[in-house]
């Protein structure tokens, strides 16, 4: 039996705050979140600037419980998921009566916990590694922290398809309500900043070394620099919503997901994957590119940007060059794993208050497809998002969000 | 319209060999893949058993990528995938690249890339540190590399749900399938020993000093292992229309979360028996209709119990006489690769009428009152297997595998 799949909740934690109207606002005003990195020791890092999550306070969400089991990625995606059950009215007590899930994207999940597991045992020797650190090594313990915090007894899966990881949670997320087999589900995703893996991009290439900070599009491309946080939606079936009366705050209308064989070494193939990933939602959600609003990118400076520009302009003809634009990382940094998470909360604030921010830093120019994009605000013509990350190698996942029917 | 979803291929890399004929018989006799660690010094451990594939040589592993971008594990998994083509008797190089994708499953992905950083760093060689953690050690790169070795540009995925990853990689392919996404998919996990799970296992009191003996009242705990499993999975009309074997179906798959303790197991199996329970639910299947379990059965006091208690919930009565096995008392507990390598048993006890045992048994357990197939394969007609799973983080999976529709 097929359902539509809609939003109830949704919650983030981001460099620009926790509550989704104040970052949205904040992304409207152009602010950026990218700054010097306190989380950890950064001499070691040539440009150590990075979309942290500053003064993050899980116990300002989580109360007095016993924090210490959960690492920073788990606190990340456990505060996230706080926020998006309240919001959705979720109880521990209606969490007990009827399963709610969690479908996590992720890229690297445990990095710092698994780095610093196996320091301790290669200084003090193995019988000094902590045991509750090792709980912690595997690369779905977020998910399985904030489940037991909670009280999650639904599906808990992880998902990883590089910086596509959250979009494409939501994407399995939204298939098992759709198709009946998921009563409640949160499903987004979550990053954390690491020193391991931000030096692992730079020694990589990845990152934009020197001032200013990267502008998703830009060209010639520069890099981009690093971010942090979590984006959860509470999904659920259209049908058991409206039976208890309920009001949805947004739709997920389609989904799709593209993967690129050549894992990024041929633009042309990139680009085709994403494009890929976009027609699938929009037959998914029988939905015309006429009939969109606006679109959200995981853009973030890189190069593989460009070939999600081309695959909009490619999959959505001539609606692409007159589309608002909003690339949250441009404010956030390259959140990996959260970005699609993030994304979809931004959406569903963008859809609610019919408005959607602008590329903080962005300056149109002469030949650039997305000629719609711009640095300021601008208002939805239709309720329909479409949402559309890409990793440099290979997964692409889009998503359409939409104004409930 | 949802089609109906067949294995028709199977790839292995385990510690009893990578030939599944030989895999087989290996199994159905209760020959036991583990021994001591070679990969790297216990002797500051308290123990010293592992189930590594021995001999496996990474050159051997035909490949159009580069070879110093291949972690273990995804050598494994290609290997696995190569492996499992030529099983089905496909040429990935005939395949509509659209049509066919990856989903694979992994506890740690590539552990090893974690220990070279921080070997170099400990040494204080920070100038040495390269780019491996952002290049080979993402575990999305497993599926992705697969998939780009053989040309497949469909679905493609990495659920990293710890020990019931390759039950989730199935279940994702299945639903891939059915929907329409793909005509073909390789599902399966893979995971490489690592003295980072040997400590963390170690450290936690779980590992047996010598052998795994599941539901065994003197049982001492696991083996950490390595591998990979890869399933061939289409449609069952496109394998009819190839004239291809089939070993079995896959009828459905149920998932659900103890919510209870990252590395425990549930306490009275509640989390376990929910998802078997949303297996059979999914299937269509009344639990009269299985006549095999293939256990978690790790081996550990706790999961034993815990898995019988689940396996009692959902059975009732029958659960006594159903046999349930373990193959991890032979194999060791290869982790992400575990529960793809138990769902390729599943489909091998379908195909060949044969139920392998579950080694090493001594002992009853008055906790464990099972028929757990004690030491000798045994005969039996098996239409419906259920592949049980449980990771930590509390995360269960259960995959159901029939007889292959006529």
């Amino acid at each position: 039996m097929s359902d539509r799949c809609v939003v109830t909740g949704r919650g983030l934690v981001s460099a620009l705050g926790h509550d989704p109207g104040a970052v949205h606002d904040a992304l409207c005003e152009g602010r950026g979140g990218l700054a010097p990195v306190e989380l950890f020791d950064a001499t070691a890092l040539t440009r150590p600037v990075a979309g942290e999550v500053k003064g993050f306070e899980p116990r300002r969400h989580l109360g007095e419980r016993n924090l210490r089991p959960l690492d920073r990625t788990s606190r990340l995606v456990t505060v996230a998921a706080q926020l998006a059950l309240d919001d959705a009215g979720s109880t521990p007590a209606g969490r007990a009566e009827a399963e709610v899930g969690l479908v996590l994207g992720t890229v690297y999940g445990s990095v710092r916990t698994i780095a610093e597991f196996d320091r301790r045992a290669l200084t003090a020797g193995p019988s000094y590694a902590s045991p509750m650190d090792f709980a912690n090594t595997v690369i779905n313990a977020p998910a399985g922290q904030a489940a037991i915090w909670h009280g999650l007894r639904g599906v808990s899966s992880t998902v990883s398809t590089g910086a596509a990881s959250g979009l494409q949670a939501i994407a399995a997320g939204a298939a098992l309500v759709a198709a009946g087999r998921a009563e409640a589900l949160l499903a987004g995703g979550a990053e954390e900043l690491a020193f391991e893996s931000f030096l692992a991009m730079e020694r990589a290439g990845l990152l934009a070394l020197v001032a200013p900070d990267p502008v998703p599009f830009e060209c010639p491309a520069r890099g981009f620099l690093p971010g942090e946080g979590a984006g959860l939606l509470m999904l659920e079936p259209e049908s058991a919503v409206a039976r208890r009366g309920a009001r949805p705050l947004a739709e997920v209308r389609g989904c799709g997901t593209g993967f690129d064989p050549s894992l990024g070494s041929d633009s042309g193939s990139a680009r085709a994957a994403a494009e890929r990933a976009i027609r699938a939602a929009l037959v998914a959600g029988q939905t015309r590119s006429d009939e969109l609003g606006g679109l959200l990118v995981g853009a973030s400076g890189a190069a593989a940007d460009e070939a999600l520009a081309a695959a909009l302009a490619g999959a959505l003809g001539p609606a692409a060059a007159s589309l608002p634009v909003a690339a949250p990382k441009a404010s956030l940094g390259e959140t990996l794993g959260a970005d699609g998470g993030l994304q979809a909360v931004l959406a569903v604030e963008s859809l609610l208050r019919g408005r959607l921010p602008g590329i903080r830093g962005f300056e149109p120019r002469e030949g650039f497809a997305l000629s719609g994009a711009g640095a300021a605000p601008q208002p939805l013509v239709h309720p329909c998002l479409l949402l559309l990350s890409g990793s440099a190698d290979g997964h692409a996942a889009a998503v359409l969000l939409a104004r409930p029917r | 319209m949802s089609s109906r979803v067949v294995v028709s291929g199977i790839g292995l890399v385990t510690s009893l060999g990578c030939d599944v004929e030989a895999f087989w018989d290996a199994l159905l006799a209760g020959r036991c893949g583990t021994g001591p660690v070679r990969s790297f010094d216990t002797s500051a451990y308290p123990v010293h058993v592992g189930g590594e594939v021995a001999d496996f040589d990474p050159a051997s592993v035909p490949t159009r990528l580069d070879r110093a971008t291949l972690g273990r594990t995804t050598l494994f998994a290609l290997s696995a995938a190569r492996r499992a083509l030529a099983d089905a008797g496909l040429d990935p190089q005939r395949l509509d690249p659209l049509r066919a994708g990856v989903a694979m499953g992994t506890t740690s992905g590539e552990p090893r890339e974690v220990e070279r950083f921080n070997d170099r760093f400990v040494a204080g060689d920070l100038a040495g540190l390269g780019p491996e953690l952002a290049t080979a050690y993402p575990c999305a790169g497993i599926p992705a590399r697969v998939a780009a070795d053989l040309g497949f540009a469909g679905p493609n995925l990495m659920v990293p749900n710890a020990c019931a990853a390759g039950n989730f990689a199935a279940a994702h392919a299945m639903d891939a399938l059915r929907r329409g996404e793909a005509d073909l998919m390789l599902a399966g996990g893979a995971d490489s020993f690592s003295r980072i799970t040997y400590t963390g296992f170690a450290r936690l009191g779980a590992i047996a000093p010598e052998r795994c003996q599941p539901f065994d009242r003197n049982r001492r705990g696991m083996i950490p292992a390595e591998g990979a499993a890869v399933l061939v999975l289409e449609t069952a009309e496109s394998a009819r229309r190839r004239g291809a074997r089939i070993y079995a179906e896959l009828l459905g798959f149920g998932a659900s979360c103890d919510a209870h303790h990252i590395t425990a197991s549930s306490p009275d199996g509640e989390g376990p028996a929910r998802a078997m329970r949303a297996a059979l639910v999914h299937a269509g299947l009344a639990p009269e209709r299985v006549d095999y379990v293939s256990a978690h059965g790790t081996g550990t006091p706790t999961n034993d119990r815990c898995e019988a208690m689940a396996i009692a919930r959902v059975f009732g009565d029958r659960a006594g006489r159903l046999p349930v096995s373990s193959a991890k008392s032979m194999l060791g507990h290869a982790m992400g690769a575990a529960s793809a390598i138990e769902a390729a048993i599943c489909a091998l006890a379908i195909h060949t009428g044969r139920i392998p045992p579950t080694a090493h048994f001594e002992t009853p357990d008055p906790e464990c009152p099972l028929d757990c197939v004690p030491n000798e394969a045994r005969e039996a007609r098996v239409e419906v297997a259920m592949n049980n799973a449980c990771g930590f983080g509390g995360t269960n999976a259960s995959l159901l595998l029939g007889r292959a529709p006529a």
